[in-house]
């Protein structure tokens, strides 16, 4: 009954929390940097590391679940290879265990069945309740031990894994929105070959890209994804480019706000009063069969979408409306709790391994996730793989500018779907943002309230 | 008292079935009942502790407005399903079941549907229902009708869910009613025949008394299957727009594998549970008492 | 096969009254069959050209009809993003012992459910319906803790026996034994013939078609089988073919639905040959049980 769940769909929810895409491979030579067997010589992960595990002739075997498959899968796989051939202490065997909402499941059974891995890939939205329960181990001294340097990551993406100063959850598979464009559709009708810079101005051009046919839209200015395929995660920035936010960093649900009511009924008028945007559940289709001509959709779509798309992509920052904003998404690595040091050890080299600046590269050139060193986008490698590919530049670019999201839509289990179906109301049936927010705002709090319960025991 | 043949008839019995029930106790009751405890309790599956909250999650459950349309989803969409897929599949049975030429090759195609992946028919049926370059629409067009916009509209969304499940199901009853129809015995054709009965009367009294059996199996399975089609509603709609295709199934897996709210979702369970078995129960009354075994 | 069709299924007698009738009940049943084809057929037709497409051309607007340049690179790709070899070994031996299981429990349960007495029937009968009360999305967690109990996580038996019981194919099987002429089995028992003699060569020979049909039902529920597989297996060397359609799922930003619709043709067409081969048995069984009855 509940056969094969990744579905186009979840596929795309998938992207777009997370940004996937080994095709960038079809884009610039410097793909072919898929042999990092050269030792990481000058990584200050492992000059540091002391030898915790390191008795001559004792290897460690460690168990690492992830959700990466195809393409992903595959540089996943060579990046634990390199890993197993670089060093002699520990043993990776990669396991992909489904998607992440799988991957979540099959963590949460195991825990209570006693059959957990030792590195395990958790998704922007899943890590906190592990965390919450005490199923995810505090990460600073196995990572002073192995000498990672946490000065050098992407402050955006690793704070996000910070608790009360702690670090339990490791940047590695990071994305954020970016504004996509059609350059065909663009030239055609005589605008400026670059994205809006705010959204005043893209409703000053909305009028020329839409094509009707009677009462059907042939082509809208803007496709917008519904619930299910993570519309909250795109509806964040604009939030807060209006001024809202879902939530205080204490967990008050603040859907009801001024700003964040202004910033639905943005989104209403996009596709009721206004009419220049639909909504779809693949926004990926419809741009690449020219039936939207731009969209705002992860920078992990960026290579499947310049691959797969006849025409030119053009990508920019998201537009500003009061002010600029952006979020992150995808997914990062934890060390399940209870295992004993030595794997923990292991587990936390590997971690340090995957996310040095050589390898970060590596993995965000193979992909098309964002580098989660700030030393990487300096590598030689990663200037040349910019200049082929102007557009990923652009992506990593907008990268400091972004920040965490709310606590709403990744804290709170399920706030994602709650806000998403919110929005669903607000744009399909057009209900008043005020009505429907305030049963968010409602709903939000009673399932928050739990998860606060735990949060006071954990930290205090 | 039980003679000893009887005695030894009731033990036989229970050496048949046994190790069948024993394994349906073991990883299919044995979860019902844990639901059944989890309602009770607040549990998130991580926490070590199930604190009891006596009927607190029924109240959660039973107040959300929402709920309320999910039941009427879950029986409309299980009604026009089961409905469709019973008589259009008979009128096919029957249409079939004659000396024709590509006979068994219209029955592989029929069944075709039934053996495909739920994940695999939905995705190939988002494109068809797509109202810009879909399929439908490439039909419509021609005679100036626009397509519906199948998906994202609350209002088509179900119809599209119903049509792509009798869709993928319509073989697997035309396939179970062509077994029970070829197993009515020819003898009483001739029967009737010699007797002057005339394509109506026989199928009013041969062939549809033969058919009754499994046409009751039929209906009883095919309803218990819809209260728990899920693959189909979670690949085409994800339950939406809005919550316009959610039905209990749907709304079980949310609550549980989505919101982790073991209590909610243990609710859910006990309430769909205790839907098919009223159900059940109505039609083995009501149905069965009319089915000839000849 | 439309030759022995036309023998099992021909009506003997053929009066010129109902001649007529005949040929109007004949061209509604191909008027049926034509529409149903092409009703049914067409998405399936759809799913099978888009294996042989170029990802560009899936996505053009509006769609072809034929391949502009039909290609195998879909497949090659697919059957080389995972270990398919290892799946299908691991989905043939799951889908066969699970089948086996389930005809031999349903055969069994079913036998006594229709010929033995055994006080409130009824209720046992209720019972075992339940089981199709119970859905699969319910059993997960308490399921995994109890084959976590057994050790048998990441088995062949842990994927197998949780879903061996048979509810369904064992009231498919109730009713087709019910079905059967009394009077045959009655004969049978007078003649001295025990339960033994009975199911094998009475009841399951004339119920050919149902058990056939009931064990091609329970082999395609276990060959597309995904959750329960890959929740209870760990490890690449023990996960099913479904598993391995997921995989091809995820290769790139936008999908390549060519590559996706091949590797669904992996699990596709091994039952559809399956239900082509098995489909002669529920013809032929027919014909047994008339020469019988």
């Amino acid at each position: 009954m509940t056969q094969q769940m990744l579905t186009r769909r979840q596929m795309l929810k998938l992207l777009l929390a997370s940004g996937s895409t080994a095709a960038l491979a079809a884009c610039g030579a410097a793909t072919t940097t898929q042999t990092p067997t050269s030792p990481p010589a000058n990584d200050e992960a492992e000059t540091g590391a002391p030898a915790v595990v390191s008795e001559p002739g004792s290897t460690v075997n460690i168990t690492y679940w992830g959700s990466f498959s195809g393409n992903l899968g595959e540089a996943e796989q060579a990046m634990v290879s390199s890993f197993n051939a670089a060093q002699s202490d520990v043993v990776v065997d990669y396991q992909f265990q489904g998607n992440y909402e799988e991957t979540a499941q099959k963590f949460t059974a195991g825990l209570q069945a006693n059959t957990i891995p030792d590195v395990i890939l958790l998704s922007d939205v899943w890590w906190f309740s592990f965390y919450v329960a005490g199923m995810i181990s505090q990460l600073d001294s196995l990572a002073q031990a192995e000498g990672v340097d946490f000065s050098d990551y992407e402050p955006a993406l690793l704070n996000e894994g910070v608790r009360q100063g702690k670090h339990f959850w490791i940047p590695f598979a990071r994305s954020t929105p970016l504004f996509y464009y059609n350059k065909e559709i663009w030239a055609e009708v005589g605008l400026p070959d670059r994205a809006p810079e705010t959204w005043a101005e893209f409703e000053e051009w909305a009028p020329q890209l839409i094509e009707r046919e009677g009462t059907t839209m042939r082509r809208a200015a803007y496709v917008h994804p519904n619930g299910a395929s993570y519309i909250a995660w795109l509806f964040q920035p604009v939030v807060w480019q209006h001024g809202g936010q879902y939530s205080t960093d204490d967990f008050t649900m603040t859907m009801t706000d001024s700003d964040t009511l202004r910033a639905a009924q943005f989104f209403q008028d996009s596709a009721r009063s206004n009419g220049w945007a639909t909504l779809v559940p693949d926004i990926n289709t419809d741009f690449i069969g020219g039936t939207a001509a731009s969209m705002m959709a992860s920078t992990g779509s960026l290579a499947g979408l310049t691959s797969n798309a006849p025409f030119d992509v053009g990508v920019g920052f998201l537009p500003k409306e009061t002010n600029f904003g952006c979020c992150t998404g995808g997914a990062g690595l934890a060390i399940p709790s209870g295992a004993p040091a030595e794997k923990q050890q292991a587990a936390m080299k590997f971690i340090a391994f995957v996310t040095n600046v050589e390898q970060a590269g590596v993995w965000a050139r193979n992909t098309g996730y964002m580098p989660v060193r700030i030393s990487t986008k300096a590598t030689p490698d990663m200037v040349n793989f910019f200049n082929e590919n102007p557009n990923f530049k652009t992506a990593v670019d907008q990268l400091p500018l972004t920040q965490a999201q709310d606590a709403a839509r990744v804290f709170v289990r399920n706030g994602d779907q709650i806000i998403g179906k919110g929005l669903e109301r607000i744009i399909i049936n057009g209900e008043d943002p005020s009505t429907v927010f305030t049963d968010v705002n409602a709903e939000l709090t009673r399932v928050a309230e739990p998860i606060l319960e735990d949060l006071r025991e954990v930290e205090g | 008292m039980p003679s000893p043949r009887e005695r030894h008839e009731w033990l036989l019995f229970v050496l048949l079935i046994g190790p069948n029930l024993a394994l349906f106790a073991v990883f299919t009751y044995w979860p019902l009942i844990y639901n059944f405890y989890l309602s009770f309790v607040r549990w998130n599956f991580l926490r070590p502790t199930k604190p009891f909250v006596g009927l607190d999650n029924y109240a959660n459950v039973f107040s959300s407005a929402q709920f309320w349309t999910i039941v009427t989803n879950t029986f409309v969409f299980a009604f026009f399903s089961v409905g469709l897929t019973l008589i259009i599949g008979l009128a096919l049975a029957l249409l079939i079941n004659q000396p024709l030429r590509y006979r068994n090759t219209a029955r592989a195609v029929l069944f075709s549907p039934v053996i495909m992946s739920g994940a695999v028919v939905a995705v190939v049926w988002s494109y068809i229902f797509d109202p810009r370059y879909g399929l439908i629409d490439q039909f419509l067009r021609p005679l100036g009708i626009a397509s519906p916009n199948w998906l994202s509209d609350p209002a088509w969304a179900m119809p599209a869910v119903i049509i792509v499940y009798v869709w993928k199901n319509l073989g697997y009853a035309v396939v179970i009613y062509l077994a029970g129809l070829q197993g009515i015995p020819r003898e009483l054709y001739e029967a009737a025949r010699v007797d002057g009965a005339g394509p109506w009367a026989r199928f009013w009294h041969v062939t549809l008394p033969g058919l009754s059996p499994i046409a009751f199996f039929l209906s009883v399975t095919s309803v218990l299957a819809t209260f728990q089609a899920f693959d189909i509603i979670k690949v085409l709609t994800d339950g939406g727009p809005v919550i316009s295709t959610t039905t209990l199934i749907y709304h079980l897996y949310t609550l549980g594998f989505v919101s982790y709210d073991a209590g909610q979702a243990g609710v859910v369970a006990v309430v769909l549970f205790m839907i098919m078995l009223v159900l059940t129960i109505i039609q083995i009354r009501y149905l069965e008492q009319r089915v000839n075994y000849g | 096969m439309t030759v022995r069709d036309e023998t099992i299924l021909a009506r003997p007698v053929v009066t010129k009254a109902n001649k007529g009738l005949l040929h109007v009940q004949r061209f509604f049943g191909y008027l049926a069959m034509a529409l149903a084809i092409f009703l049914v057929g067409l998405p399936v037709y759809w799913t099978i050209i888009a294996a042989f497409k170029e990802s560009a051309e899936i996505y053009r607007i509006p769609p072809t009809w034929v391949p502009l340049n039909p290609t195998f690179e879909n497949f090659s790709r697919a059957w080389n993003a995972a270990p398919f070899g290892r799946y299908y070994i691991n989905s043939f031996i799951t889908t066969l012992g699970g089948t086996l299981a389930k005809v031999l429990l349903a055969v069994l349960s079913a036998y006594a459910l229709a010929f033995l007495r055994f006080p409130r029937k009824d209720l046992v009968f209720l019972v075992l319906l339940a089981g199709l009360m119970i859905p699969p999305e319910i059993t997960i967690v308490p399921n995994y803790l109890t084959v976590g109990r057994l050790g048998w996580i990441n088995t062949y038996a842990g994927i197998i026996i949780p879903s061996a019981a048979v509810a369904y194919g064992t009231f498919l099987l109730r009713q087709a034994f019910l079905a059967l002429p009394f009077e045959v089995i009655e004969a049978a028992r007078v003649d001295g013939a025990g339960h033994v003699r009975i199911l094998l060569s009475i009841v399951i020979p004339m119920s050919q078609p149902a058990i056939v049909t009931m064990a091609l039902l329970a082999l395609v529920a276990r060959w597309n089988d995904f959750l329960w597989p890959l929740l209870v297996t760990h490890t690449s060397d023990m996960r099913t073919l479904p598993i391995g359609i997921f995989w091809l799922r995820n290769s790139e930003g936008v999908i390549n639905w060519g590559v996706v619709m091949a590797g669904s043709l992996f699990l596709i067409v091994p039952v559809l040959l399956v239900f082509l081969w098995l489909q002669r048995y529920i013809v032929e069984g027919i014909a047994a049980g008339a020469v019988k009855g």
